[in-house]
């Protein structure tokens, strides 16, 4: 077998050299967690409803599920561009909150938005490409870039103006060879939700640039605060929007990887540059979503199934959440929260290590906290700023509270002591 | 704000998205089953009211006599009701999921496989794409059989993974030609794909042939990959014998899935599995990088993890040998009706999968001058759907599938022979 080994030179196309995702770090913090510490594990880094209780996904959800599955009409290959009904109830869905009707051609099921993506990403990438994304922002945008050989240039998400995006940073960066632009909204991992002023400002940009704009709104809806979540395909018509979405955060399903890439363009400019033709070509060879979820959408996505009582709950739980977390942030000199989240289920705080002691960065807090305190939250480091953290407020209100209590004691002990 | 009408779009203009990535794509996209079936259903004659016959794809779930399990429906109703598995997933499965396929592999297999030795994949289509994008790297090659299955050939474009071909010998059963996979092999060369129970001939291998295999990887070098997607579909002479048992002499990644046995390729749960007892893979940082690839994708549903202990552990036996009975029936009137059509011969019959070869005989036909001409104008004049060889990498054969139901078999192949009749040449 000496061959295999001679062969297997370093690892070319291999994403976990190029950039590291949230998922791996995270693993890497559960190593080293203490195993002779009793206490539950408190984990503050997914974003991820669905693993606690109180967060159930509604019960017309389930139910759809199990008849969609029952009905044994839906345990066949689905066509690649998803199933028609399935495509129908997300171009409905999407259309309520827009001046022109979405048609169900426009809509591609995916396997959660992490596929929606994994698609477009692929789409976009070409050599001397690049594409502009946002920092902080979500990980797993730069690993899937690096995958696909697409180039990626950062612009600013600015804390002293809410996270709004650094415009004039964004016309610096771009080139001939820039094509799109990445809008997280609401925001992973800043928690903001843009308003409809400045999601008009971000287009104008995009316009002047002749660039495409991506909008990540898995967490669509998903607001609880001042600002009203606007879809930016409502500026569809003045230039087109790709639309990244799913069921995972708003349903609490991450579980069920259901979601869909939208081309929101009713001039047809996408469909005249063969985009959509690629779209096409990258759905025929890649893996399709579950077919019985896929037939259970409409039931789903029909608002009026749903227990209307089952959205407020959720949002309610995060505002709780929300407050929760900034409360305990204020005892905590340490660390500051410069913006209330409003949105997603993230918040970015920032470390102050002038007040800490024996302390690096952002890397070495969050180890030594999973060591000393059996609390995981995400170094700020992975998401593109350094000696911040990005803390999930999407779990169980005691849970969040019994977790910050630790950070709290985990940073009194290794407070600069004059500072106590 | 202005109209973005007028606007120079970058992505627009002279880059048209020709990109290299971007034809290969489409390249790739053109080369899959699906894209040729859509084709063939495109050319449908829509004033014939008979119901199309598909022979083409192997998806039988759409009839009743394959409908799948109580069991199976069963388990995966439980999961999503017990609210357990709405959450993600770790990358690699949930850890009963990935113990209870160990067990169900390990009662095929001389030693045990570990958990730690399964991937979960959305299905096995992933499997293979996970396999071959790993796999690829500036040079490097792999060896796949042809016919084959023509999604390697698609992701093996997709990753610019150089690909050749070796023969299955019709005159052999199929066997692989392992004479010309000695010739085909260099110091490029990564592994070798075989597929057993075979899609597109139908073959089940004898251990003997599959010891054989691995002895010609080991001596070249080289990895197996085992796409045992059908795995157990067998129902003639040779028992299915799992490539996993020859791990200790070359090692092998086998890629199989719940979709075929279970008939549910819409759950979309499948698996790859390292049968090294040599710990090679570890050694070459291989299965670092399918953690890396599977970090970066998409998951299977948590919820359908969540069911396979159940389903794999509480499927009765006579629900296997119920399918495998209807496949045996449905496998002797394919290869019988074949028998009564001149253009049509299959030098084997089927011992297992869903699939058969034809060898198409244009000498005898009129009008038609290739397996796609054939399979076009079938679907036209008598809305039956098949599959043109060329499509598997062999022109001027088409496969053909079993897996439907028996009357609909019947029918369908009738209507061939009244096409054969009607195309015949004139003597």
């Amino acid at each position: 077998m000496e061959n295999i080994v001679k062969k297997w030179d370093s690892k070319v196309n291999s994403a976990s050299d190029i950039s590291v995702t949230a998922r791996g770090t995270l693993s890497m913090l559960m190593q080293h967690l203490n195993e002779e510490d009793k206490r539950p594990v408190i984990k503050l880094s997914q974003g991820d409803p669905a693993a606690f209780p109180c967060f159930r996904t509604s019960h017309a959800a389930e139910e759809a599920v199990i008849n969609a599955l029952r009905s044994a009409k839906y345990n066949c290959y689905a066509p690649f561009v998803g199933i028609p009904p399935a495509r129908r109830a997300v171009a409905e869905y999407l259309s309520r909150d827009l001046p022109y009707k979405l048609s169900p051609d426009d809509v591609y099921i995916t396997s959660g938005g992490a596929q929606a993506m994994e698609i477009i990403l692929s789409v976009l990438a070409g050599p001397g490409a690049n594409i502009l994304l946002p920092r902080p922002g979500f990980a797993n945008y730069e690993a899937r870039c690096a995958f696909s050989n697409l180039e990626v240039r950062h612009y600013d998400l600015l804390p002293e103006k809410g996270w709004e995006v650094d415009l004039d940073g964004v016309k610096a960066l771009a080139d001939e060879n820039t094509i799109a632009i990445v809008i997280i909204n609401p925001g992973n991992p800043c928690g903001n939700v843009f308003s409809y002023e400045h999601l008009k400002k971000i287009a104008k940009t995009a316009i002047e640039l002749g660039l495409l704009v991506v909008a990540d709104e898995v967490y669509g809806h998903l607001t609880f605060g001042c600002t009203p979540f606007v879809p930016m395909a409502v500026f569809g018509s003045s230039i087109p929007i790709i639309t990244l979405g799913s069921i995972s955060k708003r349903w609490s399903v991450t579980g069920w990887r259901l979601g869909w890439l939208v081309t929101c363009d009713p001039t047809g400019t996408l469909q005249k540059s063969r985009i959509v033709e690629c779209i096409n070509s990258s759905l025929k060879i890649i893996s399709n979503p579950v077919t019985f979820i896929q037939g259970a959408l409409p039931q789903i996505l029909d608002l009026e199934k749903t227990n209307s009582d089952y959205f407020s709950i959720s949002t309610s739980l995060l505002k709780e959440a929300t407050e929760i977390l900034c409360d305990k942030i204020k005892e905590i000199p340490s660390i500051t929260c410069p913006t209330k989240p409003e949105g997603s289920v993230f918040a970015m705080v920032k470390l102050d290590f002038s007040q800490l002691e024996d302390i690096d960065d952002d890397m070495d807090f969050c180890v030594k906290l999973a060591k000393e305190e059996s609390v995981i939250v995400l170094p700020g480091v992975i998401v593109g700023l350094k000696n911040w953290l990005r803390i999930s407020f999407a779990t169980d209100p005691k849970y969040l509270e019994n977790g910050l209590e630790r950070v709290k004691s985990f940073c009194k002990k290794h407070s600069k002591k004059h500072f106590y | 704000m202005e109209n973005g009408a007028s606007t120079k779009w970058r992505f627009e203009g002279n880059k048209d998205y020709n990109y290299n990535s971007n034809t290969n794509t489409k390249t790739a996209a053109t080369l899959t089953v699906r894209a040729l079936l859509n084709t063939l259903l495109d050319n449908l004659n829509q004033n014939d009211t008979r119901p199309v016959i598909p022979l083409g794809h192997g998806d039988p779930s759409a009839f009743p006599c394959f409908r799948t399990t109580s069991v199976a429906v069963d388990a995966i109703v439980d999961a999503v009701r017990s609210a357990y598995y709405n959450s993600y997933s770790p990358t690699v499965g949930i850890l009963p999921a990935r113990r209870a396929i160990a067990d169900y592999l390990n009662r095929h297999l001389p030693y045990k496989l570990s958990p730690d030795d399964v991937y979960l994949t959305l299905g096995c289509t992933q499997a293979i794409e996970v396999i071959v994008s790993v796999l690829a790297r500036p040079g490097a090659n792999i060896l796949l059989p042809r016919p084959g299955f023509p999604y390697y050939e698609a992701h093996a474009k997709h990753s610019h993974l150089e690909v050749r071909h070796f023969d299955l010998l019709p005159e052999k059963g199929w066997e692989v030609d392992l004479d010309a996979v000695e010739a085909l092999a260099d110091e490029n060369t990564l592994a070798l794909v075989i597929i057993n129970p075979g899609n597109p001939c139908g073959n089940v291998y004898s251990y003997q042939h599959l010891q054989k295999i691995a002895e010609t990887a080991r001596k070249l070098g080289i990895m197996v990959i085992a796409d045992e997607v059908y795995a157990h579909v067998s129902f003639g002479n040779n028992p299915f014998v799992p490539m996993g048992v020859f791990g200790s002499i070359a090692p092998v990644f086998t890629l199989g899935s719940i979709s075929k046995r279970w008939i549910v390729p819409g759950w979309r749960l499948g698996w790859i599995v390292t049968s090294d007892p040599n710990g090679i893979f570890q050694k070459l940082g291989i299965v670092d990088s399918i953690k890396d690839s599977l970090n970066i994708s998409s998951d299977p549903a948590t919820f359908i993890q969540g069911a396979v202990p159940q389903i794999l552990e509480n499927t009765k036996e006579d629900f296997f040998s119920k399918t495998l009975d209807i496949l045996r029936e449905t496998a002797d009137i394919c290869y019988d009706r074949i028998k009564e059509i001149p253009c049509i011969t299959c030098p084997n019959k089927p011992d297992g999968s869903m699939f058969l070869m034809v060898k198409l005989k244009t000498s005898l036909l009129e009008d038609i001058s290739d397996d796609m001409e054939f399979a076009l104008k079938l679907s036209k004049e008598e809305s039956v759907i098949v599959l043109p060889g060329i499509a598997v990498g062999m022109k001027n054969w088409l496969r053909v599938t079993f897996a439907i139901e028996p009357t609909a078999l019947e029918d369908g192949l009738g209507r061939i022979k009244a096409f054969y009749n009607r195309h015949a040449k004139k003597q």
